[in-house]
Parts: C-alpha cells; sequence; structure tokens
C-alpha cells in the first residue's frame, strides 16, 4: 500500500473524507501563515492551536509527531547548537567555560524552528491525509494540466517507492553476504552497491510509467472525461474561498505588522 | 601413497522451522504457525497462489525475517542469533528480480562479489565463480555488463553469482518467469546438477509443471498456512484441494484425470511409458 499512495495512512476520520482541495487549501494556509507571519512563536501557537488538533480529529497525532519529530528534531538541535554559540556579538545567556549561549542566536533558533516545524508538519499533516491520486484527479478537475499534476503527484510518491526498493538491494545484497552491521565504515561501504541498482531501476521505472500513461493518451489534447468523481460537502468550496482569503489577509497582516514595528 | 583427492565439502545442513509465525509491520499476518523440517539434498517446491506466504516462509531461511514466535535453525544456527551475512554462507537466496541483485559493471565482478564479502582466497574464489559461470553457461560473457544482458541472461547470471557461494542450501524465487521452454530445461537441468552435488534446492514457483517435473517433494501454502506437504505426486494428484489453493495441477495429472487413469504422471516420459504400457 505504501507503494501506491505515498505516505497515506488510512483513518476513519471525517477529514480523510475531506476534499483533497479543502485540505490543501489547510496546509497552504499553515504554511503561508507560518512563514509570513512576524514573531517567535507564532508558528508554535499555529501548531499547538492548528495543527495538532487536526491531527487528532485525522486520527494520526502520533504518527505526525514521530514523523515530523525525526525530520525536524536533528535540524533544530544544530540550529541550537549553532546560532547559539557562534552569535557574533549578544547578549551571553548561559556560559560554560569559553562557550557562551547568545540569547539573540537561541531567539533566531527558536523562529526559524518553529517555521521548520510548521512547514514540515503541514506538508506531512496533508501527505498523511489525502491520497495523491485523489489529489490528481481533484486538480485535472480545476483545470491543471495533466502534466503539472502527473509532477506534484510522482514527486509525493517517489519517496517511498524509493525506500521500498532500497530494501528489497539491500536485502538481496545481504543475501549475498554483505554485513551491514558494525563500523560505520562497514555501514558506508554497504550503502554503496545500493547506489548503481537503485538509480539504473528507477531511471526504467520512470521510462516504463511513462510509456504506460502515453499509451493510455496522456498526451490527447482534446477534453477528458473521469471515471471517478471526488465528493465534496457544499461548505467546502465556501472553506476553501475562505481559507484563500485567510491567506491573503495574513499576508497583508504580516506586511503591516513588519511595516508598523 | 595413494592420495585421495580430498571430497568437496559440504556438510550437511538440515532445516528446522518450528511453528513459526509471522506478521508484516502493515498488519498483514504472512505466516500463521508453520512447521517445516527440511532434510540435507532434498529438492522441495513451495507452491500456492500469490499472498500465500511463500516468498516470506523462504526469506526466514536466511534470517532476511526473523519469525515473530518461533524458530528457524539451519543447521546449529538459530536465525535469531545470525546475521543475514552470516547465514549468507549457508543459504544462498536468489531473488525473483534480478534487477534487484545485480549492481556490478561486468559480469565477472558481479560474480566476484558474495565470495569477496565471504572472504575467500582469490583462487578459490575465481575458480568458484568460473565453475558456476560454465554450469548456466554464461562463461563467454564474463566482461559484458549485466544491464546489456536480455532478462532470461540476467536471471541465469543473478543464479550463477548465488551459486558461486557454493552455500549447502540455495533457495530459487521464481526460476523460471521469463524463460522460453529451453532456459526452462536448463534451468532444471542447473537445479538437477546442484542436486547431485548433494546441496538442499528449495524453489518457490508457479509453474506448476516445472514443480512436477523438478521437485521430489512439494509443500502448497495458502493464506499463510502450509496445506499440503508430501511427496510431489502425493500432493499434485489431490486435485480438488489444491483446486482450492487456486492452484491449477499440471496438465499431464489433469489429462490423466479426464481419462480415468488411477495413475498420475509427473513428467512426459511417464505419461507415454503409462500409455504404451
Amino acid at each position: 500500500m505504501a507503494e501506491v499512495f505515498g505516505l497515506y495512512k488510512q483513518r476513519a476520520s471525517f477529514i480523510h473524507g475531506l476534499h483533497p482541495l479543502t485540505k490543501l487549501a489547510v496546509s497552504g494556509f499553515f504554511l503561508l501563515a507560518g512563514l509570513s507571519l512576524p514573531g517567535m512563536w507564532s508558528t508554535y501557537l499555529l501548531v499547538i492551536f492548528g495543527l495538532l488538533p487536526l491531527a487528532f480529529l485525522s486520527r494520526l497525532l502520533l504518527e505526525l509527531v514521530s514523523r515530523t519529530g525525526r525530520i525536524v528534531l536533528p535540524f533544530m538541535i544544530s540550529v541550537f547548537l549553532i546560532q547559539g554559540i557562534l552569535w557574533s556579538g549578544g547578549t551571553p545567556l548561559i556560559e560554560v567555560g569559553p562557550i557562551s549561549f547568545k540569547q539573540e542566536g537561541v531567539q533566531f533558533a527558536i523562529a526559524s524552528s518553529g517555521r521548520i516545524l510548521i512547514v514540515v508538519g503541514s506538508f506531512l499533516w496533508f501527505a498523511l491525509t489525502t491520497r495523491p491520486d485523489q489529489l490528481m484527479l481533484a486538480l485535472a478537475e480545476r483545470g491543471l494540466p495533466s502534466s503539472l499534476s502527473y509532477l506534484i503527484v510522482s514527486s509525493i510518491q517517489i519517496v517511498p517507492r524509493f525506500q521500498a526498493r532500497a530494501n528489497t538491494i539491500l536485502d538481496a545484497q545481504r543475501s549475498r553476504g554483505l554485513e551491514i552491521a558494525g563500523s560505520i565504515f562497514q555501514r558506508a561501504r554497504a550503502v554503496l552497491p545500493l547506489v548503481a541498482p537503485l538509480i539504473l531501476s528507477s531511471l526504467i521505472d520512470v521510462e516504463e510509467r511513462a510509456l504506460a500513461i502515453e499509451v493510455r493518451g496522456f498526451n490527447y489534447p482534446g477534453p477528458k472525461t473521469s471515471y471517478r468523481e471526488i465528493a465534496q460537502a457544499a461548505w467546502e468550496p465556501m472553506l476553501q474561498r475562505f481559507l484563500l482569503l485567510a491567506m491573503a489577509g495574513t499576508l497583508i497582516l504580516s506586511i503591516v505588522l513588519r511595516l508598523v514595528s | 601413497m595413494i592420495v585421495e583427492k580430498a571430497p568437496a565439502k559440504l556438510l550437511p545442513i538440515e532445516i528446522e522451522v518450528d511453528s513459526i509465525s509471522f506478521t508484516y509491520p502493515s498488519g498483514i499476518q504472512a505466516l500463521e504457525d508453520i512447521t517445516i523440517h527440511v532434510s540435507s539434498g532434498e529438492r522441495v517446491a513451495l507452491i500456492g497462489q500469490n499472498g500465500a506466504g511463500k516468498t516470506t516462509l523462504v526469506k526466514h531461511l536466511n534470517g532476511l525475517l526473523k519469525p515473530v514466535s518461533g524458530s528457524v535453525k539451519v543447521g546449529s544456527w538459530d536465525t535469531h542469533d545470525h546475521s543475514v551475512a552470516q547465514m549468507a554462507t549457508r543459504v544462498g537466496y536468489v531473488f525473483q528480480n534480478p534487477d534487484d541483485q545485480l549492481f556490478q559493471r561486468t559480469v565477472w565482478d558481479e560474480m566476484m562479489f558474495g565470495p569477496r564479502n565471504l572472504r575467500w582466497s582469490a583462487e578459490r574464489a575465481a575458480s568458484s565463480v568460473q565453475a558456476s559461470l560454465e554450469m548456466v553457461g554464461l562463461e563467454h560473457i564474463k566482461e559484458m555488463h549485466p544491464y546489456d544482458l536480455t532478462f532470461s541472461s540476467r536471471k541465469l547470471l543473478a543464479l550463477a553469482s548465488v551459486l558461486a557461494m557454493d552455500t549447502q542450501v540455495v533457495i530459487i524465487d521464481e526460476p523460471t518467469t521469463g524463460q522460453d521452454y529451453r532456459g526452462v530445461q536448463q534451468i532444471g537441468s542447473i537445479l538437477s546438477e546442484l542436486n547431485k552435488q548433494g546441496k538442499t534446492i528449495i524453489g518457490v514457483t508457479h509453474d506448476i509443471d516445472f514443480c512436477a517435473e523438478q521437485f521430489e517433494r512439494s509443500i502448497l501454502m495458502a493464506g499463510g498456512r502450509v496445506v499440503l506437504d508430501g511427496s510431489t505426486r502425493q500432493v499434485l494428484s489431490q486435485i480438488s484441494v489444491i483446486d482450492q489453493a487456486y492452484v491449477e495441477a499440471p496438465q499431464l495429472m489433469r489429462l490423466a484425470e479426464k481419462l480415468g487413469w488411477d495413475f498420475m504422471p509427473l513428467t512426459v516420459e511417464e505419461f507415454i511409458h503409462h500409455l504404451d504400457g
């Protein structure tokens, strides 16, 4: 399943039943608000009062937290260390021997970590709750060129496909006596044999998929019909429009706030 | 004084699969309470429809998968206590898709990968590689790039690259996919040759006619369980049972049944012999 639907996780939640564009608008709003609103803590407020409740309603709270954490934590730690220690000038917060943590550096780290958190978190929430094929269909219905929607969907799907392939290839090499546990050197050596078959087979994959969709009329210029339709509640288009307005509003608000301060 | 030539040193290895169950992380239970004993030198086919658990089961035999409960022993080694790389000295595993396995620039380097991992001396590795290439009939293309070979040759190369490691047990997953009649015959004779050397062969196959001709014992799986386990003739002649597992009996047996015979032939020769007799 993972191979077919990217990061998507099936759950019995009403969020999963929402129209893909509604969810796209929600995560787009988080993204825009998180990146544009000034202030050190604004992104954290968005996460706590927006993203986490949504993840809870999607029955994916733990999943989202652990996946986001795995991506964001290493970044956060390094940003705190690097910015805290290397900030030139600034007010020392804690001093340990010759090393001192600067207040300004920590503030910068808090702000940029928050941005990464909201970007990664909202993208993952969207990917976890939305089937890529449904998204593709929804985008095509709105007149998005099919080559573009294909591009979007295939890039969502590529990571899990890549992972699955990499695991299979690694299994094949281990079965021929390749030791992957042990020293870092041994591990690095173990990864090398993976690279060639992984890239080669991915290229073959891409070509075959291109052929497969082309013979089914992918580039046919005329209007196309769709076998499936995506249900959407009457209030959803309204919410989508509202979110678009909210995005514009947030943008204006953040510009004004910056001009004033 | 007569110096006896050292016999090929294959220590007999028994495989003990003791009531194992396995569940994938996605929650799908793939194996349920499976117990199998395979003696050294046997030729066993695993048959069953897609999703019956055949590949999952053989992945337990070299430790790629570890049972959730129960144990798998290859000789004295429990797969829980040994890495896949260690198991590779006893169990060779030929993957279904050669493209998951082949990655070197030349056929020769590809073949040397396994023996090098086992830290063999250069001479031992080279002679084993040469012998395995000859066995599958690819010795004339040592310098070619594996990806320039046809699919069926790549499949033979994947097989040879595992044979070069000279393991007592050889697992081969869907060996006949993409092979024409001659290719199937060739793989059959390679398996016979290996068996003559005393090796244990465990094959996963959809090709029921190939199973009938090449394997003395068959294990029919369905829904993660063993349904039938016995001599190939015994197993395959229970046509109604194997029908229920969505496997079609070999064509010769179906023909024999239609003819009202009691005798269930496995090979064309047997069929003709019975017809004449």
